[in-house]
């Protein structure tokens, strides 16, 4: 007796086939919820977190995927889309070393490649963990596709990053409102902002949130305005259930009072034309701030700026963080540290001096922390 | 790895059972067996090359659709029958470095960056293949491809295309050589209906980015005498630069050419 003809092997060697693999494959790009859970990554070695008598030193840093001021097409009015491990690991060399200078105790990272064909799939995050003196971190996906069949961008994962010394717990993917002046088929390929969140309890103090924003960059509607809204209503709740938090991250936008807000000619690349009669479009995306310089005023209202908006207002050039211009000083401010709490006064410092690193300075400044009762 | 031996195993187990093979199979699911079109007779599918059967002995094909951008065109060979084996051979010339070339840009389309340019490439394949009849109407299929490629220079490991079905079928133009070995078996399941099921493994002579293996099922349903649309999926694993991947793909095609 036959259980099974032969004739039917090949059906059932396909059903079966498909049956047992179908959960493992991957679309061509990732569609995101509303909320997922982070993915925690762990340093090869651990190492003692240290005892804080009362602060800490937070840093964000938006670290150009390791490329340094190297002229990538996205952003540099470059010609190149992929690096190579040659290239790259300097660069991510100079970062580890830069960490390790610092030493900021809890880091957030915007841009940070963990697989990617454009960095020649070298994971960043592991080699920064297993480099410093990091033990824990959470990483969310931000811009991840299996292959972008646009300027040889191929394979993507990039996202944003929390490195504490101390475990990170309840990690988070908050997703951002998708750009709305994007074709569906561009955007479904295209990075999605979003949030990560994570709980940090560090031994004697109360338990505090950290959340990493990377805004939109190029957004021409008021995408960006939606992410500071979605940003800012998360940190009220925090606020609000009694919780105290430290936020940040690449919010690329200025602060409110910049004297510059128009960067176009600033950004230009050779054969680019704006502001002239004729010009479609009249600005560069992502370069003309001057419609949304207040769009930061209420996150200012409502927390305290490491860097408080009447010291910046000053003496702007000081806090400058961004230039999309290799070999150019820093010409905007776009990077932020805001808590609910208290910063030791004055300990804020914008790395200007980090000018080969990234297209992002690195902030840091030293966050009080709460003690337990 | 043993998934898809387990497979390739239990697929020429089952050729220990032989008997008369069904014309639905030679006459319209003869791609990818050692039978030939017959003499005058063509058939070409969108994605599946153009052949034109000359003689009994010899069949040449061409991926019409690819000819502006990949220059290419092969033969096959009939040999006669080893055993119970019919056995054919075919020997075919490409030329990617157009197509690669115009990939390589700047803007949507680009797949390969734009940083990049291709030298001439010359492709040339070579395989055995061996069908015999088995079980009441189906076809079994043994194939072993040699792959190998003559560059004008040396190519940048990093401007490959890494995905699933194209990056194994490329390796060859830029590192090593490519041994693909495949076993296929078709049989008809109703009149108009037929099912084909098949397994290919890729070894690339070199030392990085070296193993594939597919799993394909078809259907082929006979529209008319001209006409059978194709319709299946591509299940593949792969060592690729990013690391070990499994993919599921489904593919399509309609398959035309003259009355048989």
């Amino acid at each position: 007796m036959r259980f099974v003809s032969l004739r039917n092997i090949p059906r059932l060697l396909a059903g079966i086939s498909i049956l047992v693999i179908m959960s493992s494959c991957e679309p061509l790009a990732t569609g995101f919820d509303d909320t997922e859970d982070a993915t925690i990554y762990q340093a090869s070695t651990l190492r003692q977190a240290p005892q804080p008598d009362s602060a800490i030193k937070v840093m964000t840093w938006n670290i150009r995927f390791a490329i340094g001021r190297s002229p990538w097409f996205g952003d540099a009015c470059g010609d190149n889309t992929v690096f190579t491990k040659e290239e790259v690991m300097p660069h991510l060399d100079s970062i580890v070393d830069a960490i390790n200078m610092i030493r900021p105790d809890i880091l957030m990272l915007q841009e940070c490649d963990i697989a990617s064909q454009r960095t020649a799939y070298i994971n960043d995050l592991q080699y920064i963990l297993d480099n410093t003196y990091f033990n824990y971190a959470a990483y969310v996906p931000e811009w991840k596709a299996q292959f972008i069949a646009s300027d040889g961008l191929g394979r993507m994962d990039m996202g944003q990053v929390i490195l504490s010394r101390w475990p990170i717990t309840d990690s988070k993917r908050i997703n951002l409102a998708v750009r709305g002046d994007q074709s569906g088929l561009v955007n479904y390929f295209y990075l999605h902002s979003c949030i990560i969140s994570g709980k940090i309890k560090i031994p004697g103090f109360e338990e505090f949130s950290v959340l990493n924003i990377h805004a939109s960059a190029f957004a021409t509607d008021d995408t960006k305005k939606k992410h500071y809204e979605e940003f800012k209503s998360m940190l009220d709740r925090i606020n609000a259930e009694g919780g105290y938090f430290l936020a940040g991250g690449d919010l690329n936008e200025l602060p409110p009072g910049s004297d510059s807000t128009d960067f176009c000619f600033e950004d230009m690349c050779p054969g680019e034309s704006f502001h002239q009669p004729g010009d479609d479009p009249q600005h560069k995306d992502g370069s003309n701030y001057t419609p949304e310089i207040t769009w930061l005023q209420p996150l200012y209202d409502a927390y305290k700026c490491a860097v408080p908006l009447d010291r910046y207002q000053q003496n702007q050039e000081a806090y400058f963080t961004h230039t999309t211009r290799p070999g150019h000083f820093w010409d905007r401010t776009l990077d932020y540290l805001f808590t609910n709490h208290r910063w030791v006064k004055d300990s804020d410092v914008t790395h200007q001096y980090l000018l080969r690193y990234s297209d992002h300075a690195p902030v840091t400044a030293r966050l009080v922390l709460k003690k337990e009762n | 790895m043993k998934k898809t031996s387990l497979l390739f195993l239990l697929l020429a187990a089952i050729t220990s059972v032989t008997s008369a093979q069904s014309p639905f199979v030679t006459k319209y699911m003869s791609y990818n067996t050692a039978y030939l079109l017959p003499e005058k007779k063509w058939e070409s599918g969108i994605r599946q090359p153009l052949r034109i059967g000359l003689s009994q002995k010899a069949e040449i094909y061409s991926t019409v659709l690819a000819l502006p951008f990949t220059p290419n065109a092969g033969v096959k060979l009939a040999w006669g029958e080893l055993g119970s084996f019919r056995v054919a051979t075919t020997h075919s010339l490409s030329v990617p470095s157009p197509v690669l070339n115009i990939l390589s840009r700047k803007g949507i389309g680009g797949f390969i960056s734009p940083e990049y340019s291709f030298p001439f490439i010359l492709s040339i394949n070579n395989s055995v293949i061996a069908s015999r009849p088995v079980c009441d109407s189906a076809l079994m299929t043994f194939k072993a491809d040699f792959m190998f490629a003559i560059r004008g220079s040396d190519i940048d490991p990093q401007s490959t295309i890494d995905l699933p079905v194209i990056f194994p079928r490329m390796a060859h133009y830029y590192k090593g050589s490519s041994v693909r070995l495949s076993a296929n078996i078709k049989t008809p399941v109703i009149k108009k209906l037929g099912v084909e099921e098949g397994l290919q493994l890729f070894i690339i002579t070199r030392q990085d980015n070296n193993f594939f293996a597919e799993n394909t099922g078809y259907l082929y349903w006979k529209m008319s005498k001209k006409m059978l649309l194709k319709a299946g999926y591509n299940l593949s694993y792969g060592m690729y630069p990013f690391g070990n991947h499994w993919q599921l793909w489904p593919s399509l095609d309609l398959l035309f050419g003259s009355r048989r």
